[in-house]
């Protein structure tokens, strides 16, 4: 382990005031000893960086897929009081409202005939892919819609039923939205592609439950083994990216305007209560209402495309719940005993709530938050769910997904896409992709094991295991 | 006196793990925004060759970095509303304020879908420096 951090606990480090100059309170992070072999010096400057930014709360906090990213580490989580405490496009990311969905189907693996047929539907009827267009053509004024009502906008409009919305964080439609802080730059480029499932590291997976740890939470979330349901992971598009851009500029001129000094650019931030960190949210919030539409509309497609092939009812596919991996939301945690509202910070995390919580759907009080953890291509997903030690230890969250360990550039040196597509093709996984550049890019090589990530959040507390999903088929981007 | 050195415009992908860090190099400052944001393009679409485009860029900002990164997120959005892979750039520097033409070629989902989709222009690890006549840009892009 680095100089300089210690561990407090099996799964549990600290970084103490002091790591980096200024810092106001620790950093805290979650990791295997397994999972230590690959961390980045680079991750914990990072997660010390943001523990100096005014008003945070408690600790700077990092996931156990951490890893180096830019402004905050991937995997960070930091909450900021309302009164001393600031918002930042450096703790929430380009691709605003990153996130992922799981929707069941009455289907087992045994009626997933004509596997290639399905795969081939499925990429056809989502875009996807580098210049992708909507399907969609959305005017000036539906574009408002979506950014304004999310989820319940792509509802309304016939992209699915009502109880959609209500299993999305937020009901898939975040309060406080401002289109009017979304610029004209933006709407342009989120006109043409929404319904698109981008490139990178989205993909849309279809997937069977392999085995149940949690019987009572899987029946609550209306899982069972051998079912088939599918995965879907994008964001916001161009219009989330250029949001981003958009308010850096603008927060980087209101750091300077405030006094706040930071040790990184990309952390430029502005007071909860100034017009420019109220503008930055507003417009935010807005592009995660773009994502949620986004997401609802694919999923769609995907209802369609399964009800043709399969003979089954477009109500029969239900949606688990959908999550956020990158977005700042206001929330009221405890901390030191006392009930406070904070501005909670997620980058490359998910929220995790425990039983009880009021936000979620009443059917899921009792089980807590569905936490869904996408393996990387080939490999495992999770679903866990949240937890009271999650509310106390880390307002509410856990990690989003299995985290980098090899870089871009190495595994196009290393692995071919051919290759790889015919090594899942053995295990009888499906790939398809416009080419096979962006499967050796998101080979499972270039991941940490999702088993381990989730073991580690699984005995730290912060969720807990309830299903495992074996891929069968996957579009790219 | 001697001649400066020409130095040939490129640039080369640094190790990263999560993103793209590239450096890029240049003989003038002008050049280095040209280069730098072909290198993008090559990033995002794989290639980007001449070709019949042209559009004006006009963008300002206090500091040479901020102006890399207001003209590379200029490019980005210019490049998919425009649905254009920019090759070069002719570029004017006067004073913090950067005016000039783009120039490449219609986006062909044929020719242009081995690249990767950049997110962003990060301000992280951003640096603009120079080693005698040689201008240098280091840049991760978030993709």
């Amino acid at each position: 382990m680095l100089q300089g951090v210690t561990r407090i606990g099996p799964y549990e480090w600290e970084v103490p005031i002091g790591f980096v100059p200024d810092m106001r309170v620790p950093g805290r992070f979650f990791l295997s000893d397994r999972l230590a072999e690959t961390l980045e010096p680079g991750a914990i400057q990072q997660l010390a960086n943001v523990a100096t930014m005014p008003g945070i709360v408690k600790n700077s906090l990092a996931m156990p897929d951490i890893h180096w990213g830019y402004g905050f580490p991937i995997g960070g989580v930091a909450a900021f009081g309302m009164e001393e405490g600031v918002i930042s496009p450096g703790g929430v990311g380009f691709d605003i409202n990153c996130g992922v969905r799981i929707l069941t189907t009455p289907l087992s693996a045994a009626d997933l005939v004509r596997k290639r047929e399905l795969i081939e539907g499925l990429f056809s009827a989502v875009p996807t892919g580098v210049g992708a267009k909507s399907t969609l053509r959305l005017d000036q004024k539906e574009l408002l819609g979506m950014l304004r009502g999310g989820s319940k906008w792509a509802v309304e409009h016939g992209f699915g039923i009502e109880e959609d919305f209500l299993h999305c964080e937020e009901q898939g439609s975040m309060v406080g939205a401002d289109p009017e802080a979304v610029s004209q730059k933006a709407r342009q480029r989120g006109m043409p592609q929404s319904g698109t499932l981008g490139a990178g590291n989205h993909f849309l997976e279809v997937q069977m439950v392999e085995e149940v740890y949690d019987p009572a939470a899987a029946s609550a979330y209306g899982i069972s083994e051998g079912q088939i349901c599918i995965m879907i992971h994008c964001g916001s598009r161009g219009l989330g990216h250029q949001v981003c851009t958009d308010h850096l500029r603008i927060l980087e001129a209101a750091t300077r305007k405030y006094g706040i000094t930071l040790p990184d650019r990309q952390l430029a931030c502005a007071p909860l209560s100034s017009p420019e960190g109220r503008a930055y949210f507003g417009a935010m919030a807005a592009a995660a209402n773009y994502a949620w539409a986004n997401r609802q509309v694919i999923m769609h497609m995907t209802r369609e495309v399964f009800a043709r092939m399969y003979s089954i009812a477009y109500e029969d596919m239900h949606l688990v719940y959908d999550v956020a991996h990158n977005v700042a939301k206001f929330e009221e945690h405890t901390v030191d005993g006392r009930r406070m509202r904070v501005c909670v910070h997620r980058k490359g995390a998910t929220r995790a709530f425990g039983p009880g919580s009021p936000d979620l759907p009443p059917a899921y009080r009792e089980a807590g938050q569905p936490v869904i953890i996408p393996g990387s291509m080939g490999t495992p997903s999770y679903l866990l769910h949240g937890t009271a030690v999650a509310m106390e230890r880390t307002f509410g969250s856990t990690c989003h997904g299995a985290g980098r360990v090899m870089s871009r550039t190495k595994a196009k040196k290393m692995l071919s896409g051919h290759e790889v597509k015919e090594a899942l093709g053995k295990e009888g996984i499906l790939v398809r992709a416009h080419h096979n550049g962006a499967i050796a890019d998101e080979a499972p090589e270039v991941y940490k094991p999702s088993d381990e990530v989730v073991r580690v959040v699984h005995e730290a507390g912060l969720s807990r295991r309830v299903a495992r999903f074996k891929p069968l088929g996957v579009i790219k981007g | 006196m001697k001649n400066p050195v020409p130095v040939a415009m490129s640039f080369e992908e640094l190790e990263h793990t999560a993103d793209v860090r590239l450096r890029v190099k240049a003989g003038s400052l002008e050049s280095l925004f040209s280069e730098a944001a072909r290198a993008l393009m090559v990033v995002m679409y794989g290639s980007a060759e001449p070709g019949p485009m042209r559009r004006s860029i006009e963008v300002q900002a206090a500091d040479p970095e901020s102006l890399m990164h207001a003209f590379l997120s200029e490019v980005l959005y210019i490049s998919e509303v425009e649905e254009m892979v920019v090759s070069g750039a002719e570029i004017r520097l006067n004073e913090g304020r950067l005016e000039g033409e783009l120039t490449g070629e219609p986006f062909s989902p044929a020719k242009h879908r081995s690249g990767m989709e950049v997110k962003g222009i990060s301000l992280s690890g951003l640096s603009v420096s120079r080693d005698n006549h040689t201008y240098i840009l280091e840049v991760i892009f978030d993709v």
